[in-house]
């Protein structure tokens, strides 16, 4: 090969002195040492060591700090597993519930203390095993809310925001229920940063690192519940027109199952309870090609566990665009309105057709 | 088995306990079983694809040695034929298939593609290249063919380097398999610095910036200009810090075990010119393409229209060996353009610089020649991560359209993580320059042990901490 064509194209075999420096650099960097393999051997561990421990220090460092979280979502669920939540009202169930459901219009008309803990982007074996860990640890609540949706018929394929959950993988109930959907949850537990680093993208354990020094995140919850200050996202449209045929939503015998043993749950703790269903934007009512399926379902269990089901379908508040962010979610004039509306129904009497005794 | 995952986080410190602790006449055994077991985490059915290509290059070099004249000629063509042939029908079958199915039916004729459900071993590429270079070599008499089996097994299947290269010439690494490696404590911890900094490129920015690119270019028309110029740049910067921190975590684990993989990048976006890219990057395969295509084509001896050809008819097959689609053809092509282009505009661009008073060795000369370079290697990069000419052409026409500052993130990646990713990259192109000026690990290695310890222990806490950890495949798998 002649010296022109390495020239003419890419002539990397020509080693320019910087590459060779870079290149030797590293073995040349000091006078070889010859330490025996021993030595060796021990100093490599040590440094392994070092990082472990490191790694269990910060670990540590992380999960106290998001323990000791007053605010925001972390502070919420530390409220739970620290009992001191203790409300007269608990709702629960998904986002819907999050950000639905108004603790303040709620007290307000009712008089009782209200604690929402629904949780984002959970179905009902996961809604299940955050209000096992409540009742574990706070006062037997007077009523429990427990919000329905479409996917309340299913179980989780995934966690979601994973991040939040691994500073209580010692509550025995979100444990079993996270391993179930997700089988490696096992190494959230057992090794050291890898809940927070691998299943987190989102730099969450920044959250612990503050709060380990006192800072705490912005507060953006009230008593669990979340107003979403938000306008409609066009998402809707977008998502009728990919489905014109309509949508149907999954309904399986564990995401069944789920549900009764909330109705049991309530039952054998003696806790009145009520199933809800709070509004939906009309127009994707009318596209639910299953609903009712899904809500023969829905009054057959609370039939069987004779539990009331106030369905919110109908409200004027689902004919209002301008109270939603998206078809399943209000936003929070729409939390606000829905909310009070509940809240008269309740305070109006049906409250003691629900709660026949002990409230 | 991906270098980003648990299971290399085990296997690698248990495979050498057991390789420091054997023999040095049964390593190479045991390297061979762990190389199986290391591709046998992917699919384990498709090794015996490589076994196949293993054992015609095996017997194929000892027949070439031992022939000359036309039958020499004959054995090479057949075992090049034959070992390209698998590739072809793992990588290539449909992107031929699909555009013979295309051209028919414009005539008129009406005949559908064949479904063979076939999925591309990974790295079969690379495996391909390294056993083409071996016979070629021992045809020209560079090499003496391998006789013991396990050894040449072992070179075409060397984990380390097995996936996504470097291509080794059997002249640089055969011949170490037959050599001592002992435990050498400065040659382990140096293995080990290299392997980190490989991790770091690739958990903690290239990873991380997977996140916006993925986002933008997987639906691109959902994106602004803006978008969809920071994911070009991002993933510039991606695939670098990807397909390098592969080269330094394999170059890394190789020094581990006692052997010396040829470097593969040389801060190539610090290039003077697309040229000078060239040499900077994917350095194996650059080579591979000038010793085995480049030349033979006629390279630079034949006069100036001999060469653009030489240097088209390369960059088209380097773009095809990148990936079976349209979009890395024509990314191979526009770089051939790139460089035939430059050498056609040097005149006139030296009597530019010089009219305006800017000489070779000026900065500001150097910054013009180094961004121009960057931008124009971002122009080409679109096509080759968009997902069909139709995406590409989309994103080339909309770069400056519609810019809105307070529409940057994206659903995966939260405007949160901007400051990380710009870090991340900082550093990179510090230690960088750093390196380029003088050895890091030199300035490092005369610190106190203490403060050494602390700042080895602190880098490898923060590329734990900063990472990503998706099991993101490495970009280069898949060709």
């Amino acid at each position: 090969m002649s010296q022109s064509d390495k020239n003419s194209f890419s002539s990397s075999v020509i080693v320019e002195p910087s590459e060779i420096r870079s290149q030797t650099s590293e073995r040349s960097a000091r006078k070889p040492r010859r330490f025996p393999i021993g030595i060796g051997v021990a100093r490599i561990l040590a440094f392994f060591l070092l990082i472990a421990a490191l790694t269990l220090l910060t670990d540590r460092i992380i999960n106290t700090g998001l323990r000791s979280v007053q605010t925001s979502t972390y502070g919420v669920l530390n409220r739970i597993v620290s009992g001191q939540a203790n409300a007269d009202i608990v709702i629960s169930g998904s986002s819907r519930a999050w950000v639905h459901y108004d603790p303040r219009e709620i007290s307000s008309a009712t008089g009782m203390s209200v604690f929402n803990i629904g949780q984002n982007g959970t179905q009902s074996d996961i809604q299940l095993a955050m209000l096992k860990t409540y009742l574990k640890h706070n006062r037997k609540p007077k009523l429990i809310i427990h919000n329905l949706d479409l996917y309340s018929l299913q179980t989780s394929k995934e966690v979601y925001e994973v991040a939040r959950y691994i500073p209580y993988l010692k509550e025995q109930p979100l444990y079993e229920t996270l391993q179930k959907v997700y089988p490696h949850a096992s190494r959230w537990k057992a090794l050291p940063l890898y809940g927070h680093l691998v299943e987190d993208a989102r730099f969450n354990w920044l959250i612990g690192l503050k709060a380990f020094v006192g800072m705490q995140p912005r507060e953006d919850h009230i008593e669990g519940f979340v107003p979403r200050h938000l306008h409609w996202t066009g998402d809707f449209e977008k998502f009728k027109e990919q489905n014109p045929e309509g949508v149907r939503f999954e309904m399986t015998s564990e995401g069944t199952k789920c549900i009764e043993e909330i109705a049991e749950i309530c039952r054998s703790e003696g806790v009145p309870l009520l199933f809800a269903y709070s509004p939906e934007y009309k127009p994707m009512q009318e596209i639910e090609v299953n609903r009712r399926e899904i809500f023969d379902q829905f009054r057959d269990i609370a039939a069987r566990y004779d539990v009331p089901l106030w369905d919110f379908s109908d409200s004027p508040v689902c004919l209002d665009r301008d109270l939603f962010y998206n078809s399943q979610h209000l936003n929070h004039q729409g939390a606000s309105q829905f909310s009070r509306e509940l809240a008269l129904r309740l305070a109006a009497g049906i409250r003691e057709k629900i709660i026949k005794t002990g409230m | 088995m991906l270098f980003n995952s648990l299971q290399f986080a085990v296997f690698l410190p248990v495979f050498c306990l057991l390789y420091f602790s054997m023999p040095g006449r049964t390593r190479t055994a045991l390297l061979l079983v762990a190389s199986c077991v290391f591709y046998m985490a992917f699919i384990p059915a498709y090794i015996l694809i490589l076994f196949v290509t293993i054992l015609i290059d095996y017997f194929a070099g000892i027949y070439i040695e031992r022939s000359d004249g036309s039958r020499k000629k004959w054995l090479l063509w057949m075992s090049i034929i034959a070992t390209c042939l698998v590739l072809f029908v793992f990588k290539y079958f449909y992107f031929v298939t699909g555009n013979f199915v295309a051209a028919a039916n414009f005539f008129g004729w009406q005949i559908s593609e064949p479904t063979l459900n076939i999925i591309l071993p990974i790295g079969l590429s690379f495996h391909t290249f390294q056993s083409l270079s071996y016979v070629v070599e021992v045809y020209r008499g560079h090499q003496k063919a391998e006789r013991n089996f396990i050894t040449y097994a072992t070179y075409v299947m060397f984990f380390p380097q097995l996936v996504a290269g470097p291509i080794e010439r059997p002249q640089n690494l055969l011949h170490q398999f037959y050599e001592q490696h002992p435990f050498d404590y400065d040659r382990i911890t140096s293995g080990l610095k290299r392997m980190a900094w490989g991790f770091f490129k690739k958990l903690v920015i290239a990873d991380r910036l997977a996140l916006y690119v993925n986002d933008v270019y997987g639906t691109p028309h959902n994106h602004t200009g803006l978008q969809l110029t920071l994911a070009t740049f991002f993933f510039a910067y991606q695939i670098y810090c990807d397909f390098s921190g592969y080269s330094d975590i394999a170059i890394g684990s190789a020094r581990i075990l006692g052997f010396k993989l040829m470097e593969n990048f040389r801060s190539p976006y610090h290039s003077l010119s697309v040229g000078e890219f060239w040499q900077r990057w994917h350095i194996s395969l650059s080579t591979w393409f000038r010793d085995y295509v480049y030349v033979p084509l006629g390279g630079s001896r034949r006069g100036l229209p001999r060469w653009a050809i030489a240097i088209f008819v390369t960059f088209a097959i380097s773009g095809l060996w990148h990936g079976a689609a349209w979009t890395f053809v024509i990314w191979g092509i526009l770089n051939a353009v790139y460089l035939i282009g430059g050498r056609a505009t040097k005149p006139w661009r030296d009597r530019f610089f010089g009219l305006v008073g800017l000489h070779d060795t000026m900065l500001p000369r150097k910054v013009i020649m180094v961004t121009t370079t960057f931008a124009l290697t971002c122009v080409a990069w679109i096509l080759f991560r968009a997902q069909s000419m139709s995406d590409a052409w989309y994103i080339f026409t909309h770069l400056g359209t519609g810019w809105n500052l307070r529409q940057i993130g994206t659903e995966q990646f939260l405007m949160r993580q901007m400051p990380a990713a710009f870090l991340g990259i900082l550093i990179l192109e510090l230690g960088q320059l750093w390196q380029a000026r003088g050895s890091v690990p030199e300035w490092l290695s005369r610190l106190p042990m203490p403060v050494r310890w602390t700042a080895y222990a602190g880098f490898v806490l923060a590329v734990m901490m900063l990472g990503i950890y998706r099991n993101e495949q490495f970009i280069y798998f898949q060709f």
